[in-house]
């Protein structure tokens, strides 16, 4: 088992009321899933997406990943983990603009301390695999949305995480470039990558092996 | 490491040249921060280097003469001829003792050389242990026994090329003031330029007056005594009162004496009297300017912080793409420092440049002598070094620990909410710096209105047109008496008087009393002069006539002709002033009051006016030759006077100066302050704008999307630049709240220092609160306009 999630609840306090932004959350995810996220503006996905990233807290519930209780943990415990296991993927790609194709790349593996020239095997080993080569000099405005989720993927699989998340990676692309985003998912999951995506699209949903709908922070 | 800095400093160098206009706002701030220090820094260090150079220099001081009310407890840097001998004699801790006296008690002495003639202002007459005290080089010459002798001299080395070329000096003969005449013994190299003396002769002490009737009643020589090892200052100065009340009994008592050590003569001696050097610093204005300095570069920094953070929905973005991908707060914090540290070596780089620049500006300004090779030197390195780090540390401090603590969820969400504390701090930090600047603006305008004040104020006489003639270097009264007839037969002249001195430098003072049973006695100040000098200054007679033309040879019946001030003092109405016995001290008993003129400002406007008399008493000697003239080609008028002067005393030089020049001299301060202060004012105001800049960058970015949906609902171009800079003129009216109360206070301070000075009128806050106002509406509306201006779509389409 990758994770689980135990009876997770997540409020904001509005006006002496509690609002939910997620409620009763039970969800296990197995190594190798792939898993679609949907529902309604609202209804608490990136909120739950942002919780299985570490990236944001909850009120209540237990949280286990790789049988690590998560909810127990400190904040650099946490990050930690976040970082040795997790690669995250954005609906508006967030590259660094300063820093070119191949230095995008190079980023995660500077801050996880790697060598030198392993980490030039592995940016060429990326390019390499998503044929991206000719583009590693170019600055991230010099590419077309597409060609930038691209780059935005290979940088969240360079550390080769067990778990992609995914927040509407395709929201941003026409439906040619979204579809190949979408394929590619679909490759990595094949090689037992673990993917959990949020979308707004029916078609995209489809390629996850699993759908989970939200509805008012509630798994319907 | 090495890989995660050079990674850090190339996205900062990246970000740097795609934000030109940041950058240089950016850069051109802290540029003039650290120009500033760097200037500054150089002066402070070479101030502090003063008289370092003697070996001895720890174990030297300098006897003060404190004294009491009747001097007004002035502090003189001279003490009593009579000092020195009885402190080799009676205080075995000293080991050398030695007496200066400046020449003719500061006058400039005549020098002739063969058939030159020279001015001489650094001629001083010394003990020989002087040589022993300050390991002073010599050329040539002995300097245990140069001077012993009486009617000897040393020459410093440009001095002796002056006088005598490339011939050698030794033993050849200089005759001082037509009258005595000295041999020379001795050549030294000169005084280095950080050395408070600076003698370009040196002549001894017992060739003068002083030496045969040492006294303890005319305290004008500056004593140095260099201490045995390990004797205190504390003691020594017990020691000097036991000398003090041995030879002088309690009565005679109107001063006691101190010890100034030699390290601290330059910068702690501005509040004395007497100093014979001119190389008098101010530990004050180094306190000062300091503080203007600091201040500037605070400001600057904050603009840093203010323009750093203005771009902050990015930098949000990229603290939490960073952290997503594996940074830590850590990590961030480093690289906002590096990227900090990237502008500010850049500044320093083209403030060391500026600096360059700015130093002949400065020494022009201060009248000091800094060189810009300095700023080369290796000792600079390490304080550059300390600059870099501070400003990089004070500056960076703001954007690295606050961005780098943004939670990545917080950084990545769409629509950025960044709290209002922060924008606070913003303001509030704008806030200071345009009190800061309004403060400055108020100092400037005061400072210029009171300067104006002085220049228009009645003096009581007419200084314009008038010029003082030295007549020191002529011996025998006929000479004299030749000199004025040929000056009165001039054309243009229309008044000639032979005085001791006039209004603006200093003459004798004595004391005068109403009875003999009056133990206080007031202050006044005599002046010995010819009958003319009330016409020649154009002075209000009030009562009786001016004094006799001509006195009989014996005659020592003194007549006095007193101001309104002396006369009030006595009692009298000027009237019935008119002939009656005026008890002066000095004038032995004898002196009668033969006119009473109106008050005049004989000095500087700092003081009120005091007592004054001119006198025809034989106890000093006319210096001046007073000359008035009438509208006259000024250069044709002085070429004539100087041909008389030549013709009548072929042996002296012609040395003059005009009274209205002379006056300007005495406020030469407070020029020197109003000019610093309009620099450092609009460098304030300059630097207080970028960052006014920067905040009104920042909220135009923030307010982007509310712009875009107020056009869309039809709001108009002026109406959104209006609703944008309204916040700001808050800003700058808190400022002046603050600002105003705070420099009425230091400038009504300031103003104290005048006995004659402005009132601090309302309509010089007005006009401060109209430049800041005027100055902080047009850098904002810059930016409002521009963010008018947008096309609302774009804005918009971002969501």
């Amino acid at each position: 088992m990758l994770l689980q999630l135990n009876n997770i609840f997540k409020w904001v306090q509005q006006g002496g009321q509690r609002v939910f932004l997620l409620k009763d959350i039970n969800l296990e995810v197995e190594e190798g899933e792939f898993i679609s996220v949907m529902g309604p503006s609202g209804s608490g996905k990136s909120t739950l997406l942002n919780v299985i990233g570490m990236l944001d807290t909850f009120d209540e519930g237990e949280y286990n990943f790789l049988d690590e209780p998560v909810h127990q943990l400190k904040e650099k415990h946490r990050s930690n983990l976040y970082k040795q296991y997790i690669g995250f993927v954005f609906q508006a790609y967030h590259l660094i603009d300063e820093l070119t194709v191949y230095e995008n790349l190079e980023m995660p593996l500077l801050y996880k301390k790697i060598s030198g020239s392993e980490r030039k095997a592995m940016v060429a080993d990326m390019l390499d695999r998503f044929n991206i080569v000719g583009k590693k000099d170019l600055f991230p405005t010099q590419l077309s949305g597409g060609q930038q989720q691209l780059v935005g993927v290979a940088r969240a699989l360079i550390t080769k995480p067990k778990l992609i998340l995914a927040d509407e990676p395709t929201g941003n692309l026409n439906s040619k470039q979204g579809e190949d985003i979408m394929e590619l998912f679909k490759q990595l999951n094949d090689e037992g990558v673990t993917i959990i995506q949020v979308t707004h699209s029916e078609k995209n949903a489809e390629y996850g092996k699993r759908i989970i709908n939200l509805l008012d922070g509630r798994m319907v | 490491m090495i890989i995660m800095i050079k990674n850090h400093l190339k996205i900062a160098w990246r970000s740097l040249k795609a934000n030109r206009l940041l950058s240089l706002i950016n850069i051109f701030g802290l540029s003039i921060g650290l120009t500033i220090a760097i200037v500054l820094f150089l002066f402070i260090t070479y101030e502090r280097s003063y008289d370092k150079m003697y070996a001895s220099a720890e174990s030297i001081y300098r006897v003060l003469v404190n004294t009491d009310e009747s001097y007004d407890n002035q502090v003189l840097t001279t003490a009593p001829a009579a000092l020195s001998p009885a402190l080799k004699s009676d205080v075995p801790d000293i080991e050398y003792a030695a007496r200066m006296l400046k020449h003719g008690f500061g006058e400039t002495a005549f020098i002739k050389v063969d058939e030159d003639n020279f001015l001489e202002k650094e001629l001083y007459w010394c003990d020989p242990e002087l040589f022993e005290i300050f390991d002073i080089q010599f050329v040539k010459g002995n300097p245990a026994d140069a001077i012993r002798r009486p009617n000897t001299v040393v020459l410093s080395e440009s001095t002796a090329e002056k006088y005598f070329g490339a011939a050698d000096p030794m033993g050849k003969t200089i005759t001082v003031d037509n009258d005595q005449q000295l041999e020379v013994t001795g050549i030294y190299e000169d005084f280095p330029a950080n050395s408070t003396m600076h003698c370009n002769a040196i002549a001894s002490f017992s060739s003068t007056f002083a030496a045969k009737n040492p006294s303890w009643g005319n305290s004008s020589f500056e004593t140095y005594i260099k201490l045995k090892e390990n004797v205190s200052q504390e003691t020594t100065e017990i020691q000097l009162q036991s000398v003090l009340d041995k030879n002088v009994d309690a009565e005679g008592q109107w001063f006691t004496f101190s010890l100034q050590p030699l390290k601290k003569i330059h910068l702690y001696s501005a509040d004395f009297v007497n100093s014979y050097s001119s190389r008098i610093g101010d530990i004050e204005e180094i306190k000062n300017l300091s503080f203007l300095a600091l201040l500037i570069l605070l400001i600057a920094c904050v603009n840093y912080m203010n323009l750093m953070t203005a771009k902050s929905e990015k930098r949000s973005k990229d603290v939490g793409i960073n952290k997503t991908l594996g940074a830590s707060s850590k990590n961030l914090t480093f690289r906002f420092y590096a990227e900090t540290g990237l502008i500010t070596f850049i500044s320093l780089a083209i403030g060391i440049v500026l600096s360059m620049v700015a130093i002949p500006f400065f020494n022009k300004v201060t009248g000091q002598n800094l060189n810009s090779s300095l700023l080369f030197s290796a000792e600079l390195l390490i304080p550059l070094a300390v600059f870099w780090i501070f400003t990089t540390l004070v500056a960076g401090s703001y954007p690295a620990f606050y961005l780098s603590r943004f939670s990545p969820k917080a950084a990545l969400a769409s629509s950025l909410k960044t709290g209002g504390k922060v924008i606070n701090i913003r303001k509030g930090l704008v806030v200071l710096q345009f009190a800061a600047s309004v403060i400055l603006i108020v100092a400037v305008v005061v400072i210029y209105q009171q300067l104006q004040f002085i220049q228009n104020q009645k003096l009581g006489y007419d200084p314009e047109n008038t010029v003082a003639i030295s007549t020191m270097g002529i011996s025998g009264n006929e000479k004299k008496d030749a000199l004025v007839q040929e000056l009165k037969s001039l054309v243009n002249v229309s008044e000639v008087a032979m005085a001791q001195g006039f209004p603006g430098i200093s003459v004798s003072g004595r004391m005068v009393f109403k009875n003999e049973n009056d133990e206080g006695g007031m202050q006044i100040r005599t002046n010995r002069a010819d009958a003319e000098v009330l016409d020649l200054l154009q002075l209000n007679l009030l009562a009786g006539k001016t004094l006799p033309k001509v006195k009989q040879e014996g005659d020592t019946l003194v007549n006095v002709v007193l101001n309104k001030k002396a006369i009030d003092y006595l009692g009298y109405s000027p009237e019935e002033a008119i002939g009656k016995k005026a008890l002066i001290g000095g004038f032995g008993n004898n002196a009668y009051i033969a006119g009473v003129v109106d008050d005049f400002n004989f000095e500087s406007l700092h003081r009120p006016i005091g007592g004054y008399a001119f006198h025809n008493a034989k106890t000093e000697s006319k210096s001046f030759a007073l000359v008035r003239f009438n509208n006259a080609s000024l250069p044709d008028m002085m070429q004539r006077l100087e041909t008389v002067f030549t013709n009548v005393v072929p042996d002296s030089a012609f040395e003059y100066v005009f009274l209205d020049k002379n006056l300007e001299q005495l406020y030469a301060q407070e020029r020197k302050t109003a000019l610093i202060g309009v620099i450092f004012c609009g460098l304030a105001i300059l630097v207080a704008c970028l960052g006014l800049f920067g905040l009104a960058a920042f909220t135009a970015e923030r307010r982007k999307k509310e712009i875009g949906v107020r056009k869309v609902l039809g709001a108009t171009v002026l109406g959104i630049t209006q609703m944008l800079s309204k916040d700001f003129v808050k800003l700058v009216l808190l400022a002046l709240v603050i600002a105003f109360p705070i420099a009425f206070w230091l400038m009504n301070d300031w103003l104290q220092d005048f006995a004659y000075r402005i009132e601090i009128g309302w309509e010089v806050f007005i006009l401060a609160g109209i430049a800041a106002l005027a100055i902080a509406l047009l850098t904002v509306s810059f930016q409002a306009v521009k963010a008018a201006l947008a096309n609302p779509v774009k804005s918009l389409r971002t969501e």
